[in-house]
């Protein structure tokens, strides 16, 4: 088929995404260097959703310490970017498969706990990383973590963004575009992962992990092989977040962060390529939109308003974690695929009742 | 004689799987009615569907009262007691507690107690394995604790699935003489539900045969004993 | 010598604190096969529960009743209207619903009560008597005889009482209970009323040691963990030799060990939750179980 016809004949879904992407690469010349910093963070919880996502709704099994790996996969970077002074942007990928391997390695004694083991471990390990993240004071820099100077953009990035703004690229929308293309590369890989062998072998384990097992699939493996890569992309968010955010210290990292993650991947979606993106952009702007929110209401007294600013997000997010796994276990986009079948099936009419035909998994997107 | 529990057209299933497809019988008063038929027949899910196990449509009377709609413990609060098969001993716990589970919903103190020493007159072993856990009781005395503890319940309507499922002869012998004591003793109501045939309609005075959810025959025990498509088919000859 | 009993006892009376949580935590678990994360947050609002009546002037020896009763009617509203919806759901989704319910309690009580730490009053003195030679406080003492007699009426409620016993039965046996007219589902709840009230006892005896505040029980919920995978999951006296053997432990570390510094405790308790995972994952006290297929 010529690459016309495949343009013509692609299915709908193929052409939200090219809206999408095309509204990710255009968003900062319309918006503010600061504000693309903060989409810049949403997306990077994005990634670490995505790859959280690969453990917890592919292969059916729950950590609650991602937290950490991203702890690891920031720390790496800045000690490599700030001692050995190192290119941050090669630090990326480092950090990445470093952490890549430490969570693959994380994924062999994991294979003997039980889901509900695992999810007590991992939160015990992400209560306890900061105060052993404080400890070797020399690499870490203790309490006050360590300093990432500003990346500056190249000169082909800028003279592209010139050319097409007439602006100066600032740091914090380089950060966004290489965040961007993280992003971009990542979910693409996810999305080729879970189509194709492994995908399906994970699928299996996770409904099913005695059948799975005895219909031939390396259960062993696959398991530590989503450990391995959920880790990775964990790595790689805590990477750009210590760009985006310009330093990583113990209290960056708080079990608060794994909850987060989780979240996100459950309001998203589980199972799901889209959904950690949803994910990610909800759990980061909540508490700022609830916070801007608040004060401005006059009729709510100050401290109250400032109790709200503390305790709102944790009311929310809980209050949101709840409701969704009772009403809507499938995430945001469980909610708008099952909707869209809905409209489809009427608008199709009697016809294909006819046929027969069942609808493919809504999941494979 | 009254009709102590009435099914009428009864349909029933598990999920999409239809197994009942309009059962209706009814068990007098006082009387020992068995329910007989082959694997798979719906034995089972007939008394499921009369303690609530699973979803039914049609009509289901006890003692003139719908049990539609009604949760397992409250069908057993009517006074049903229902011995599943497998027996439902609670393994993690004692033979003692099994038995106190049996007794706890009851308030006549004293009558318990007089119940305990006939239950425990009828089957000894009991008494002997009181402190250890049910787990350690063989079959037989698994089916003897459940026929207990059911008796201990003083119910009207005993089900029974099974009784004799994997029990040596002796023991089935046993077993079922109490039964046929704790029916006439205590004028409790039995609907039996029986592969062993020749048992069942030994010990009851009506049957009914179920064949692919439905039932195929039925009338008083010795003219089905005569029937001979029910020798064919249940007596084995 | 002296001093390495008077740690153990101080050991023991924080293993008595770890026990309660754990206990609570055990006693979900029989009942469900869920561990509720949410149990520290829900101990740390009723410890906030009981600051508030002796506040407003109630005795501490009223308002500890008061509050375990008020634990108790909590647990049972937690099960009908959060945890009953999601019964039947694979265990992921139950976890994720009381990670919900944790963050959802803390912000609330973050909400209500602020963040700023208060004292909570003890009922025992700071003196000190001399047993066998070394020094106890009457503190530790006095958390050691409460969990201690709190534990022991947990003990013979579910071993000595029918109520115990239709607990212990719809728990284990939930179908087989139903056909003996065992109310299983407020069974389930009663379940849940009791351990927020023991987990309650935790959250109250530690207050006057950590100071009140939302965050309070973040990482006794993790001492508890330990505790509760040490002893056996499912075991009851699990919980609590292995919340002593916790408490004694991190005590001892925490004095003997020079790098094992006031936040590093709990990595200890961090190592002794992999340990026992990796070595002996059923824990001192629980029974290998077969996987259901």
């Amino acid at each position: 088929m010529s690459v016309l016809q495949r343009i013509r004949t692609a299915p709908p879904r193929y052409w939200l995404v090219g809206v999408v992407i095309l509204f990710f690469v255009g968003l900062p010349t319309v918006i503010d260097s600061f504000q693309a910093s903060e989409w810049a963070q949403a997306l990077i919880l994005a990634i670490a959703i995505m790859g959280l996502n690969i453990l917890v709704g592919y292969s059916g099994q729950l950590s609650l310490g991602h937290g950490a790996f991203m702890a690891l996969g920031a720390y790496t970077s800045a000690i490599l970017a700030h001692r050995y002074k190192m290119d941050y942007l090669l630090t990326i990928p480092i950090a990445g498969l470093l952490t890549g391997i430490v969570g693959f390695l994380f994924g062999v004694p994991a294979l003997r706990l039980s889901a509900l083991y695992l999810a007590l471990a991992s939160f015990a390990l992400a209560v306890v990383a900061p105060s052993l993240i404080k400890r070797p004071v020399e690499l870490t820099g203790g309490v006050h973590g360590i300093f990432v100077p500003p990346v500056d953009p190249p000169q082909f990035a800028k003279d592209a963004y010139a050319a097409v703004t007439g602006t100066a690229m600032t740091s914090d929308q380089w950060t966004y575009y290489v965040t961007l293309g993280c992003a971009l590369v990542l979910f693409w890989l996810a999305w080729n992962l879970v189509r194709h062998r492994a995908g399906r072998a994970m699928r299996a384990i996770r409904d099913g992990e005695v059948a799975a097992a005895a219909s031939g699939v390396n259960i062993a493996g696959y398991k530590t092989l989503a450990f391995g890569i959920s880790a990775l992309y964990a790595g790689i968010a805590g990477s750009l977040f210590g760009m985006a955010v310009g330093y990583v210290s113990p209290d960056t990292f708080p079990v608060a962060l794994s909850i987060q993650l989780i979240v996100g991947a459950v309001v998203g979606g589980l199972a799901s390529i889209p959904g950690p993106l949803l994910g990610g952009i909800f759990v980061y702007f909540l508490p700022i939109e609830s916070n801007q929110w608040v004060p401005t209401q006059t009729w709510i007294p100050s401290q109250i308003a400032s109790t709200v600013e503390k305790a709102g997000p944790a009311v929310s997010y809980g209050a949101v974690l709840i409701l969704i796994m009772i009403f809507a276990s499938n995430g945001i986009v469980g909610l708008v695929t099952a909707g869209y079948a809905r409209v489809r099936r009427r608008l199709r009419g009697p016809g294909d009742r006819e046929t027969g035909q069942t609808s493919p998994d809504p999941q494979t997107v | 004689m009254s009709a102590l529990l009435e099914l009428e057209e009864v349909r029933a299933g598990y999920g999409p799987t239809s197994v009942l497809h309009g059962v209706s019988l009814s068990v007098p008063e006082g009387e020992v009615v068995s329910l007989l038929g082959a694997n798979g027949a719906g034995k089972t899910t007939t008394l499921r569907a009369i303690t609530g196990g699973v979803r039914w449509t049609g009509e289901i009377r006890f003692a003139g009262r719908s049990l539609r709609r009604m949760h397992t413990e409250d069908v057993v609060r009517c006074g049903i007691a229902h011995v599943p098969e497998g027996r439902g001993i609670l393994t993690e716990l004692t033979v003692e507690e099994n038995l106190k589970l049996g007794s706890h919903l009851r308030r006549d103190g004293a009558a318990v107690r007089k119940d305990y020493e006939r239950v425990f007159e009828y089957f000894p072993v009991l008494r002997e394995r009181r402190r250890l856990s049910a787990s350690t009781l063989s079959g037989g005395e698994q089916q003897m604790l459940a026929l207990a503890r059911a008796l201990l319940m003083k119910p009207k309507l005993m089900l029974l699935d099974e009784p004799s499922l994997g029990l040596a002869p002796m023991i089935v012998r046993t077993i079922f003489e109490i039964i046929r004591a704790i029916n006439q003793a205590d004028r409790v109501t039995v609907l039996l539900v029986e592969q062993n045939a020749r048992l069942a309609l030994d010990m009851s005075s009506q049957g009914y045969v179920l064949e692919v959810g439905r039932i195929a025959l039925k009338g008083a025990s010795a003219e089905l004993k005569g029937n001979e498509s029910v020798r064919h088919s249940y007596l084995g000859y | 010598m002296q001093e390495f009993l008077q740690q153990v006892v101080s050991g023991i009376a924080t293993g008595g604190i770890f026990a309660s949580l754990a206990l609570a935590l055990v006693l979900i678990y029989n009942a469900m096969g869920l561990v509720n994360f949410a149990q520290g947050e829900m101990a740390m609002l009723a410890t906030f529960a009981a600051y508030t009546l002796i506040n407003r002037g109630v005795s501490y020896w009223i308002a500890f009743p008061l509050t375990l009763v008020i634990a108790f009617a909590g647990g049972i509203a937690i099960q009908r209207i959060v945890i009953r919806p999601v019964e039947r759901a694979p265990i992921l989704t139950m976890v994720i619903v009381t990670l919900g319910l944790a963050t959802l309690v803390n912000g609330l009580a973050g909400f209500f009560f602020g963040y700023v730490p208060r004292s909570f009053p003890s009922p025992f003195s700071a003196q000190t008597v001399n047993i066998l030679g070394a020094l106890a406080s009457y503190q530790d003492l006095g958390v050691i005889a409460v969990t201690g007699v709190v534990l022991l009426a947990i003990y013979l409620l579910l071993q000595h009482t029918t109520v115990g016993l239709t607990m212990r039965a719809a728990a284990h046996h939930p179908e087989a209970s139903r056909l003996l007219g065992v109310r299983v589902s407020w069974m389930l709840a009663l379940g849940w009323g009791l351990a927020s009230a023991v987990g309650a006892v935790s959250g109250i005896m530690v207050a006057p040691i950590l100071l009140l505040e939302p965050n309070m029980m973040q990482t006794i919920i993790i001492y508890a963990f330990a505790a509760a995978v040490l002893g056996g999951i499912e075991s009851p006296l699990g919980a609590v030799v292995g919340g002593v053997i916790v408490g004694v432990t991190i005590n001892l570390a925490g004095a003997y060990l020079p790098f094992v510094g006031g936040d590093l405790q709990l990595a200890v308790a961090l190592a002794i939750i992999v340990a026992v995972l990796v070595l002996k994952p059923n824990g001192l006290f629980g029974r290998p179980t077969a996987r259901r297929v």
